[in-house]
């Protein structure tokens, strides 16, 4: 393939190369790219540019052209920089000059081109790309090129300043690790041992750092910061702390004027040191740092800086005890009396008076508290009792409810309906479930929890958050009273929610009753609370909803409800409503007009099967969802109906339940009768059928079953062929097989011909003509599984996408463009 | 300007406006809610109302058997029921010139104040306002007239007796007032006097004021009010709605630059979104009909009614609870729904744009087509025999007093299938359901009030800005249940002024100008002449002709030629000779050029004293004193005109004539 490709090469070329042509898009331009650097990377040592000088021309003829075009110059430097990444393709470009006349802008064709982000972009893609060897890193600093990179560093263009940014980290890593050690005579990884010039480079780059730093100019130091965060997170030793100690100054005087807009750069760049050596060095202050980002609490930007310190993985326990503290604030502020006239800060007061800042504070201060949750993290100064209580407090002032006496009563009005801290504050108190102290609190928190489920104001998005924070209520540790909560408390509200005027809430509610049901599955109390209390019916009206998703959700429901029947026993007295769940399903899958309800069906009978006990009665519409979901629009349908039958593969073959088992017969008889079972159930034709589907992965997933399927037929010995006939006319699979089955049949033929062989008992059986059935392990040996598979795997472009069809693409472009432009007349 | 506040209910107002010699009443709302002091009128007999024993007190010294019945634990008049009037004893009703009406709810005590009150004057309302006001009085006296009651209950009204009643009779206020309801012929003068406008229409009155609608998107034909002349505004804000529901949109922009802003008719439950509301009315609905159960839903026969039915009309199909049917039972059902369709100028964009298609604006055209709702004037004839459960039933009234709806409470209250589903806002629920304890039935409180809430009038006002608002009394304090929501208040700069029942109030502002309009030929002679830059003055002599509010300056017409004759006139018959006015001066002395001045006509000795207003100069050698004020000048000088003359020439060197 290659090969064919490199005779293309030097016509592309040509054709990039000329002004006249409009250049390929930058997709086709990244791909040919790719191609050139799988190509170098798999040329173990033969070098490119001897073999196609094109290459060469291109890059000069592109450089001198007085009429490039960015896109073009910006490929060209990406393709140099390829090009030179070894030592010999370097001295190749040398021996010419070239590289440094493709690297130096002031030699360009056209200056201007500069001006254009994309050739900055790919001047800087190409020297990355080149920097594989101490050669490149040598014509860098040679040619004043850390210089450019440095300015580039705060380009315009973001794209271009973050490369700069990667390349200077890059170049730094460089410079200390073994690459250049291997180089040079002294073996270790000190500056001492470096060129003076690329000693000079690094102290370059890491006095730009520092200078950026101590800048007026905010952008700049922005770059600093992202720049140094950069160099701790990927480089190492020495670099790392030869920089920190030179930029600690101006770092501490940033972090000490406490400017808003730096907050997330500057605690980014601690981070980053938090995971450093340097951490353990108490000279280089990082923790004393981060100590002064938090103040005392009393600056505007501290609660953000705590809220951030929360989150940080490495974070050293004193300083996110402190931070915690901090975060806690303006929950504790809003919502807990005012105990001992404890002194509020002036600023957090100032604060919570404005509704935008108000509510920005306490959802930091919320989600903080609930990412310490998530670790069941240990808070020390305040219980998280009185936490808890501040959140519940929190959450009863959105909905209107006033404690007895209140802090701030702007905060209370700018609280009352807003969705933002509703949603956070039930999150949070659905994270705070990990605590077991707190278990004594459930009967408030369940009371906030369910006004919030009765509010006919509650919006729809808070509805599913309170319902998620149930269920984690819930399931966190079983109490006496939880069936009595849900049978006389949650499932009324639940009813009425199912009959929402919102689907989104309808639908929700019935995701909740399948959580629910599956996260208490085996408690019977439950499932005969969903009987009794109605639930059940209520469920099953609901898979008429108006809604394709709600009904989806419903068939969900029912699904789970059912199974946790039957493990308890319960359905053996509601056998009516089994029946019931399957007529409407089946009417579902086979009438539904929308995709969701009739995959959810699928995916029921699926968990159903799964499940550990046998529901007899399944049995019966079992080859009815089959022939249904196999012929189905939908390909996802058909792709869950595959799942069911694997499923239905997978139990039937592993323990048979639905084989006869008396007589104590063989592995081999039982095997052939789960076969005829499947033959029974339509599972054969389902396989084939889906085999030569229209959709690939739904082909795919036939074949690995029908591999399977093979794997067991060749490895049971004597299976009887005759009980397993499948009738192979009258369908399309048949006639693909009968098609197959014919030309093995003449192929046979000839070579039985040609070599005189008056043929097998199977040729002669067989003969030249068609025949109706064939037995099973027969049409699996007919059809060429393996060889289905494997193309299977490949993409549906793999034809398209190769680089030989894009360089002709390239190509035709050109030679066609003058045509086009005719036609387009 | 004053305002006299004829009634205290924030919903249900009744001002009476003076404002340029006219007399504006605003709107004229009947409190009905004093009707929950009363027994049911049941349509069919009720065994169970019929033997209620009789109140007498503890010790028996007080019987009144007849008038008091006691029911679930709570006394209850058996009489007609009763309804709270608008003040009348506050000012003479005959002197009102005009009624403004905002909308069909406002107008229920239009018969009591236009007839014998010797009332004359006009009543302005919009077409759908009138035509649906006539049927909720209509029904109103059907529901009456319906269950005569033999005698009306009086006695207990006495302060003495009154004083002994159990509560909540006990507290009831201003009962005397309280009177039955109105007859089908007062109804009919009374809107004999209706006088139909258009929205922004511009009506005058006497050439004062003029007054103009505006929508108010409350509800079909609901409208606010301006009120202005040439130099004052006054805007007058009732039941006004921000949400999209079927009226047109509530024109806003009008309202600007507003003296005085009258507020009235917000939300009365600013707790509840009536999106919620709506929604919890839908499920509570579709849960009791899958149960099996009936669904009562108690509601005036215009209004939120229709945004119910077209709610439903998507809702039921969704919950698969097609094939309920709903009834709408009332003497006026057929008419309101009707009346709802031809009103397209009436309603919002799209529904007036269904028209042209064409199609009927709401739903419920088709929800009648298909049978889904049906409607009856009363459960007597075919109601009965087409009637089948589960259903959902709307009818009125409200209050549980009177209408169709008593007969449902007895019918279903004692089955906890059914459920009644409050969505009027105007009484408590409780109280409306105290004569049918024990309940077995579900209740439901879904107040749907569409009206303004308070955020809602907090940004309206501070988009329009009024330099005033007067309001009732109750929006300048937050709830009495929910003392801590600040939020559920208006809180302005300046504080708004509150009126409660009798309240008269001094609106906050004097008229300074008043528009004359000058004829060309008068014009024609002014000689204006410039005071300082963009002012110009000129005296004007003529005529001022005052008539219907409207003031002219006329030319002074000529004195006829004295015919020659040699009879010696009287003098006094002579007309009064017209004297050419003297030019009027303008201008400022300033200080030191009149000194010099003077010192130049030889007056050398002046001494300045500087006082508040200006300057004294004693001239001593003539001892005359010249007082320098801003708008006068005073020479005083005893007996010696020459100098007077000449200090005065003086003076005036530095004016200017006009």
């Amino acid at each position: 393939m290659d090969s064919d490709c490199l005779s293309l090469l030097p016509a592309v070329c040509l054709v990039l190369a000329d002004p006249k042509q409009s250049p390929p898009d930058d997709t086709s331009l990244e791909k040919l790219l790719d191609w050139f650097k799988e190509l170098h990377s798999q040329s173990d040592g033969q070098v490119l540019l001897q073999h196609q000088p094109c290459l060469l021309e291109f890059i000069s003829s592109v450089c001198m052209s007085k009429t490039t075009d960015p896109a073009i110059l910006s490929f060209t430097l990406k393709l140099t920089g390829l090009l030179a990444a070894t030592t010999q393709e370097l001295h190749l470009f040398d021996e010419g000059g070239l590289l440094v006349y493709v690297f130096e802008r002031e030699a360009w064709g056209v200056c201007d081109l500069w001006e254009d982000a994309s050739v900055r972009s790919g001047w800087l893609q190409g020297l990355l790309n080149m920097l594989k060897h101490q050669q490149a890193l040598g014509f860098m600093c040679g040619n004043g090129l850390i210089k450019v990179i440095l300015q580039l560093q705060n380009d315009r263009s973001l794209f271009v300043a973050c490369l700069a940014n990667q390349l200077l980290v890059h170049i730094l890593n460089f410079l200390t690790s073994s690459n250049m050690t291997n180089g040079s005579d002294v073996v270790g990884s000190s500056e001492s041992s470096l060129r003076p010039d690329w000693v000079a480079a690094s102290s370059e780059i890491m006095n730009a750092v520092v200078e950026a730093l101590s800048s007026e100019d905010h952008p700049q130091v922005l770059q600093g910061l992202r720049l140094l965060s950069l160099v701790l997170s990927k480089c190492g030793e020495p670099i790392i702390s030869t920089l920190w100690k030179d930029v600690l100054v101006p770092l501490e005087v940033l972090v000490n004027r406490g400017s808003e807009s730096l907050i997330q750069t500057l605690i980014t760049v601690l981070e980053a040191a938090l995971g450093t050596p340097l951490l353990s060095q108490s000279e280089y202050k990082v923790e004393e740092l981060l100590e002064a980002m938090l103040g005392d609490g009393n600056r505007k930007e501290c609660f953000h800086c705590a809220a951030l310190i929360v989150k940080l993985e490495k974070c050293p326990e004193v300083l996110k005890r402190k931070a915690t503290d901090i975060i806690l604030l303006p929950l504790q502020c809003v919502s807990t009396q005012p105990q001992a006239e404890k002194e509020i800060n002036v600023v957090l007061k100032e604060q919570l008076s404005q509704k935008a800042s108000c509510i920005s504070l306490l959802m930091q201060s919320l989600s903080s508290l609930a990412q310490l949750a998530h670790t069941k993290y240990l808070f020390e100064d305040i219980s998280i009792h009185s936490i808890t209580s501040s959140v519940l407090l929190l959450l009863r002032m959105c909905s209107g409810h006033c404690p007895t006496s209140l802090l701030h009563s702007n905060a209370f009005t700018h609280l009352i309906g807003c969705c933002k801290v509703q949603r956070c504050g039930l999150d949070t108190l659905g994270a705070l479930s990990v605590y077991e102290e707190i278990l004594d609190l459930r009967k408030d928190i369940f009371g906030v929890l369910l006004d919030y489920l009765q509010s006919p104001d509650s919006h729809a998005t808070v509805l599913k958050k309170t319902f998620q924070a149930v269920k984690r209520w819930i399931v966190c540790s079983p109490f006496p009273d939880l069936l009595q909560f849900i049978s006389h408390d949650l499932f009324p509200v639940l009813e009425k929610r199912m009959c929402d005027l919102r689907w989104e809430v309808r639908d929700s509610t019935l995701e909740f009753i399948t959580q629910l049901t599956t996260a208490l599955n085996g408690n019977s109390g439950f499932t005969e609370a969903l009987h009794i209390s109605g639930m059940v019916s209520v469920l099953l009206s609901s898979l008429a909803d108006a809604e394709g998703y709600v009904r989806a959700s419903a068939v969900a429901a029912v699904g789970e409800a059912v199974t946790a029947s039957s493990h308890q026993m319960v359905l053996v007295s509601n056998s009516k409503l089994l029946d019931e769940a399957l007529v409407q399903m089946m009417a579902i899958l086979s009438q539904d007009t929308e995709g969701f309800p009739r995959r959810a069906v699928v995916q029921a009978f699926t968990s159903w099967l799964k499940g550990s006990h046998l529901i007899t009665a399944l049995e019966l519409s079992l080859s009815s969802v089959l022939s249904l979901g196999g012929s189905d629009f939908d390909w996802e349908v058909k792709m869950h109906t595959l799942e069911l039958a694997e499923v239905l593969m997978e139990k039937t073959l592993t323990c048979c339940p639905y084989a006869v088992q008396n007589f104590g017969s063989s592995e081999e008889t039982r095997f052939t009768q789960a076969l005829i079972k499947f033959k029974n159930f339509g599972l054969f034709d389902l396989l084939f059928n889906s085999l030569f589907d229209c959709d690939r992965p739904v082909c795919e997933k036939a074949c690995a079953l029908l591999v399977k399927l093979r794997t067991l037929t060749a490895e049971t010995a004597d299976l009887d062929n005759s009980l397993l006939v499948l009738n192979v006319c009258g369908n399309r699979w048949g006639d693909e097989v009968q098609r197959r089955y014919l030309n093995k049949q003449q192929a046979k033929a000839s070579v039985s011909v040609t070599n005189g062989v008056t043929g097998s008992d199977e040729g002669t059986d067989c003969g030249l003509h068609s025949t109706k059935d064939i037995s099973l392990p027969k049409i699996l040996q007919i059809l060429d599984l393996d060889d289905m598979q494997r193309m299977l795997t490949l993409s549906s472009d793999h034809v398209v996408n190769s680089p030989r069809s894009l360089m002709e693409d390239i190509l035709s472009a050109a030679q066609h463009s003058e045509e086009n432009i005719v036609d387009c007349y | 300007m004053k305002l006299y506040c004829l009634s205290g209910h924030p919903t249900l107002p009744c001002n009476v406006l003076k404002f340029k010699s006219t007399t504006i009443m605003l709107d004229c709302g009947l409190d009905t809610t004093a009707a929950l002091y009363f027994l049911p009128l049941p349509l069919v007999h009720s065994p169970r109302l019929s033997k209620l024993p009789g109140w007498v007190s503890k010790d028996g010294a007080v019987n009144l058997e007849k008038e008091l019945k006691e029911c679930s634990g709570r006394v209850f008049v058996d009489s007609q029921p009763e309804f709270c009037l608008p003040e009348k004893e506050l000012l003479d009703l005959s002197t009102i010139d005009v009624i403004l009406i905002s909308n069909y709810h406002c107008m229920m005590a239009l018969p009591y104040i236009t007839e014998h009150t010797g009332f004359t004057g006009t009543v302005y309302a919009t077409e759908p306002t009138l035509q649906i006001g006539r049927l909720l009085m209509e029904e109103l006296v059907t529901f009456m007239e319906r269950v005569p009651k033999a005698q009306a209950a009086t006695c207990w009204k006495n302060k003495e007796i009154q004083r002994l009643l159990p509560g909540p009779l006990k507290d009831a206020v201003d009962v005397w007032s309280w009177r039955k309801c109105y007859s089908v012929q007062e109804v009919n003068s009374a809107l004999s006097k209706v006088q139909l406008v258009g929205y922004s229409q511009k009506v005058e009155l006497f050439g004062a004021v003029q007054v103009t609608p505006l929508s108010s998107g409350y509800s079909l034909g609901s409208s606010n009010w301006i009120i202005q002349s040439h130099y004052e505004k006054v805007s007058y804000v009732s039941g006004s709605s921000l949400l999209t529901t079927h009226p047109q949109p509530m024109e806003q922009s009008s309202l600007k630059n507003s003296d005085v802003l009258i507020l009235t008719g917000l939300t009365q439950i600013p707790t509840a979104n009536p999106d919620g509301m709506l929604g919890e009315f839908c499920s509570n609905l579709a849960m009791t009909i899958r149960a099996g159960g009936n669904v009562l839903v108690p509601c005036y026969s215009s209004g939120v009614i229709y945004d119910l039915l077209e709610c439903l009309y998507q809702f039921m199909d969704s919950a698969n609870l097609g094939s309920t049917p709903f009834y709408f039972i009332s003497p006026v059902a057929n008419s309101s729904l009707e009346f709802s369709q031809i009103f397209a100028e009436w309603l919002c964009q799209n529904k007036q744009s269904k028209v042209y298609l064409p199609e009927p604006p709401f739903p419920h055209a088709e929800l009648i087509q298909t049978n889904k709702l049906k409607h009856y004037p009363s459960i007597h004839g075919d109601f009965s025999s087409e009637f089948r459960q589960p259903c959902v039933v709307f009818t009125g009234h409200p209050s549980l007093r009177f209408g169709d709806v008593v007969h449902f409470m007895e019918l279903w209250g004692k089955s906890s299938l059914n459920t009644i589903i409050f969505t009027e806002p105007d009484f408590s629920y409780l109280d409306a359901l105290a004569p049918y304890q024990p309940l077995a039935m579900k209740c439901v409180y879904c107040p749907i009030d569409t009206r303004l809430n308070f955020h809602q009038v907090s940004k309206l006002l501070k988009d329009i800005q009024p330099l005033h608002v007067v309001c009732p009394e109750p929006y300048t304090q937050p709830p009495p249940a929910q003392p801590h929501r600040s939020d559920l208040m208006l809180e302005l700069q300046p504080p708004p002024m509150a009126y409660r029942r009798c309240s008269v109030l001094g609106l906050p502002f004097r008229r300074r100008y008043e528009r004359i309009h000058l004829l060309p030929e008068l014009a024609r002679s002014l000689v204006p002449s410039e005071i300082k830059a963009g002012v110009s003055v000129a005296t004007v002599s003529a005529v001022l002709q005052s008539k219907d509010n409207k003031h002219v300056l006329q030319p002074v017409p000529k004195p006829a030629p004295v015919p020659p004759s040699k009879k010696r006139k009287r003098v006094t018959e002579e007309p009064p000779e017209v004297l050419n006015p003297k030019p009027l001066l303008s201008g400022a002395v300033p200080l030191e050029p009149f000194l010099a001045m003077l010192h130049k006509n030889g007056i050398t000795e002046v001494k300045v004293e500087e006082t508040a207003d200006g300057h004294i100069l004693h001239l001593q050698t003539e001892d005359v004193l010249i007082q320098l004020e801003e708008d006068a000048t005073h020479i005083i000088c005893d007996n010696n005109e020459p100098l007077r003359t000449a200090l005065r020439d003086l003076v005036l060197r530095f004016l200017q004539k006009l």
